[in-house]
Parts: C-alpha cells; structure tokens; sequence
C-alpha cells in the first residue's frame, strides 16, 4: 500500500474535481475516470466496496441523469412518440457525462476519505489552513456519525418502550419523531460542547502558534504522483480542447 | 415451555475476535437470574442479542417458542422491560413526566385507568416528583438511572432485565431498588439483573450464569 501524504491527496483530489467540472467530452471525462479509479487502486481503495456502499446514491444519480437527458433536446432523435422527441443523441450525452462527473467526484472523494480525519487536520495545517479551520472540519467529520449513533439508540429504546413504528399513525408519528431528533441532537451538542472543552483544558488556541507533534514529510513518490497526475490532466484537458 | 431458551450462541462485533461462544442456557418465565462476568466478558452485548437488537452470527434464541428474529422490537418491548446500562441512552422524552408515560401512550399498555397513579407512585419511590416537568437531560447519573428504572418498573411487563442498575445509586436508592425486586418476586415476576454487587446477587437471585470467553456457566 502507498502511504501518500496528506497535502498530496489533497492536492491531487482538488485537481481532478476540477477537471471534471471543466471537462465536456465524454470521451475526455471517461479517461480522467480512468485516472482516478487507477490512482485509487494504486492506494489500494476497494473499490467494489466503495461502490457498493454507494448504492443508493447511484441510483439519484441515474435518476438524475435520465431527467437530464429527457429534458435536453438538440442532435439527432433517437426516440419519439407522436412527434414529440423524447430522447435526442445531445440529451443521452448529457445524462451519460453527469453519471460519469458524479462518479470522477466520488471516488477522487475517497481518496481523502481513507485518510484519518487527524491526518487532514495536520495535512490542512501544513497547508497553512489556520489551525481552527482544520479542527473544525475535523469536529465536522466525527460529528454526523454521532448524531446518527444517538439517533438509532433512541429509535431502539422507543421500540423497546412499546411504539410500534410500523403501526401507529402518520399523526402520531411525526410527533414522535420530533420526539426522538430533538434529544438526539441535544445529546450529540452536548457530546460537542464537552470536547470543545477538553480541548481548551489541554490548551487548545492557548497560544497563537501550534507546533505538531508529528511532522509531516513529502517524499519523493508524493511529487511523483502529483507531477505524473498532472501531465495526465494536463494531456486530458488539452486534448479536449 | 421455557421462557427463553438460548441455544449454542456465537456472535462477535467483527470477523477476527469472537465474543460470545457456546452460550447456551434456559430461562423460566417467573427465574430470578444473575448474570456476571468481567468487565468486557460480553454481558451487555448478550443481552442484546437477547432482545433482538443485534442478530447472533450462529444459533437462536426462543423467546416463548418463537425465534426472537422474527418478533418486531416493540412487541419484545411489551413482553420485557430492559433497563439500559447507560440510562442516557434510554431517556429520549423531552420532560421526565412524558418519559414515564411514553410506554402508556404510544406502546400498547392496556390498563390506561391507573396510569396517573402507577406512575406517580414510582416517581414518589424514586424521589423524582419534583423533576416532572424539567428534561431527562438535565438530571445527574444518579437520578438519570433513577427515573429508567422507574419508567421501566412502572410498566406491566413480563419479564425484567436490568443492566448494571445499581451504578450511581446511593445506598437509600439501592434499597429502593431493592425493594422493588421485592414486590416484584411477590409478585412471581422474573427478572434477570446483571450487577457486579455480590449482595445483591446473593440475596435476590436464585441461579447464577458466570460469562466468560469459554462460555456460560450456571450455578
Ligand atoms: N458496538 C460495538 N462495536 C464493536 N465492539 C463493541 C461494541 N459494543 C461493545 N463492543 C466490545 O465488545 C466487548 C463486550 O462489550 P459489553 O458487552 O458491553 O461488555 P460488558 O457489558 O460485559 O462489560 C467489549 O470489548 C467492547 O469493547
Ligand atoms: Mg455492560
């Protein structure tokens, strides 16, 4: 497995995003897909799991991608009823070039994802990203997963009190639901507050400048990666032109 | 037939540790159990398991005959009262008084009628009448444990499980516990209560699971 530094994921995520919000091509956008699946694999991302996990996003995006192509005309009609053009060649190309811009987005994501959430934050202060900023990304990150957890605990106890979701009314249901979000957010702020606190006991924004315990290096493989992916963009992005 | 009927249980939380293995034994309807076993042992898990909120890697687990897979949570939840290890998780209303008669209003507890004076009752026991109207959240470990197992007593169930109830209590509080598994016993209501407090084991239970790697013991 490469262990790729931070700083260059972040780089490399923020380049290929933007090409693919650049590219129009689907010829163009498909070889930057090509790129980004081949820099995962090369860190060793499982892909069939990422994918997986995704499931329910692809199905917004094909959904998506079919409302788009419908309603987009010009080019040759491929399909028509009664005169009216349901799907042109521009419509499809349309619809195929945002499922392929969503997927580039996603898995160039995961390259960051895999990453621990502290290293981001070392990665963001490297960067010289003022230190509050990467702490509150990383806040950010550990935050949804509690609201979630709190959430799922308290939709058990309800059950386990005898609410049968499944059978009460709409009504009803709504009130409980109400029910059950509101302490769950309140339990997940008060989780945030008290570590907001543990960490100006350890002298979180004591001073004005922070020196890291762990000092992050960019090894010869990080340039490589970055020189390599760039002139991959670059010879994408320039043939599409 | 046997209350519950747990047969060669394994489960574990990822695919390289076991945590529970082996786990077999029976539980009769009106049994007072007590469950030890050290720390991390798997005791909270095993009861979960119990109550179908996790869903055992191998064997079953009967509840009245019937596979506790198949049986929806909030119907378990009729039969059983759990009181959670963590009282926070288990306190999700926004005032204590709406905590108490959650059970009576959207759960199917029949007898409506003496809701008001089942429930007072139990506040008054547990000292907690004054709180009626303030958050759950608001309350301190103590008084949180108090009001679950006061909201899990006050409801007609068949079978208790309490889940290390006597941390944070105080000793006036434990004897209010106490006395509570009192009536329940007179009651002929089964319970199982796992509890590190030898006695407390020793004068309220009458069989005895010991959980370890190897499996469960009974005494
Ligand atoms: N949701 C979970 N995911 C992964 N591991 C868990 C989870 N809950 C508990 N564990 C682990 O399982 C073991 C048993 O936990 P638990 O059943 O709570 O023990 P006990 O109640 O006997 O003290 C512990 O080592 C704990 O870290
Ligand atoms: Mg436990």
């Amino acid at each position: 497995m490469i262990d790729l530094d931070p700083r260059t994921r972040i780089v490399i995520v923020f380049f290929i995003s933007s090409a693919a919000i650049i590219l129009k091509e689907i010829k163009s956008l498909l070889l930057l897909l090509t790129l980004t699946l081949a820099i995962c694999m090369l860190l060793s991302i499982s892909l069939k799991k990422a994918t997986m996990r995704l499931k329910r996003l692809w199905y917004v995006f094909i959904v998506l991608a079919l409302v788009q192509s419908i309603f987009t005309h010009g080019g040759e009609p491929l399909l028509a009823l009664g005169g009216i053009e349901i799907l042109t060649t521009k419509g499809l190309e349309t619809g195929i070039s945002i499922i392929l811009r969503m997927s580039i987005i996603i898995y160039s994501a995961l390259i960051i994802l895999i990453t621990s959430p502290m290293d981001m934050v070392y990665g963001l202060a490297a960067m010289k990203m003022p230190q509050e900023i990467g702490f509150m990304v990383l806040l950010a990150i550990k935050f949804l997963p509690l609201i979630k957890e709190e959430f799922i605990d308290s939709i058990i106890a309800v059950q386990l009190a005898g609410a049968d979701l499944k059978r009460i009314p709409l009504g009803k249901k709504i009130s409980l639901y109400t029910y059950i979000l509101t302490p769950s957010v309140i339990k997940a702020l008060r989780r945030a507050r008290f570590i907001s606190l543990s960490m100006e006991c350890r002298g979180f924004r004591a001073y004005s400048t922070r020196t890291y315990y762990r000092k992050l290096n960019m090894k010869k493989g990080d340039y490589a990666i970055i020189v390599v992916t760039l002139i991959f963009l670059i010879a994408i992005v320039s043939t599409s032109w | 037939m046997s209350f519950y009927i747990i047969d060669s249980l394994a489960f574990s939380y990822n695919k390289n540790t076991s945590l529970l293995k082996n786990i077999s034994f029976v539980i009769e309807k009106n049994q007072h159990i007590g469950l030890i076993g050290e720390n991390g042992c798997g005791k909270t898990t095993l009861i979960k398991l119990m109550l179908g909120i996790l869903k055992p890697q191998k064997g079953t687990i009967l509840l009245e005959g019937q596979n506790v897979r198949d049986i929806p949570l909030s119907q378990i939840g009729c039969k059983i009262g759990y009181v959670f290890q963590n009282p926070e998780k288990q306190l999700f209303c926004p005032t204590v008084w709406e905590q108490m008669s959650f059970s009576f209003i959207y759960g199917n507890e029949i007898d409506n009628q003496d809701m008001e004076d089942r429930i007072n009752y139990y506040l008054d026991l547990f000292e907690l009448e004054k709180y009626k109207n303030d958050s759950p959240m608001k309350l301190s470990r103590g008084e949180k444990q108090r009001l679950a197992l006061a909201s899990v007593l006050s409801r007609n169930v068949d079978y208790l499980i309490m889940d290390e109830p006597t941390i944070g209590l105080d000793i006036l509080r434990k004897k209010q516990l106490e006395k509570c598994l009192l009536t329940l016993k007179s009651e002929k209501k089964g319970f199982m209560i796992i509890s590190h407090e030898p006695n407390f084991l020793e004068k309220y239970v009458d069989k005895l699971l010991i959980l370890s790697s190897k499996g469960v013991e009974v005494i």
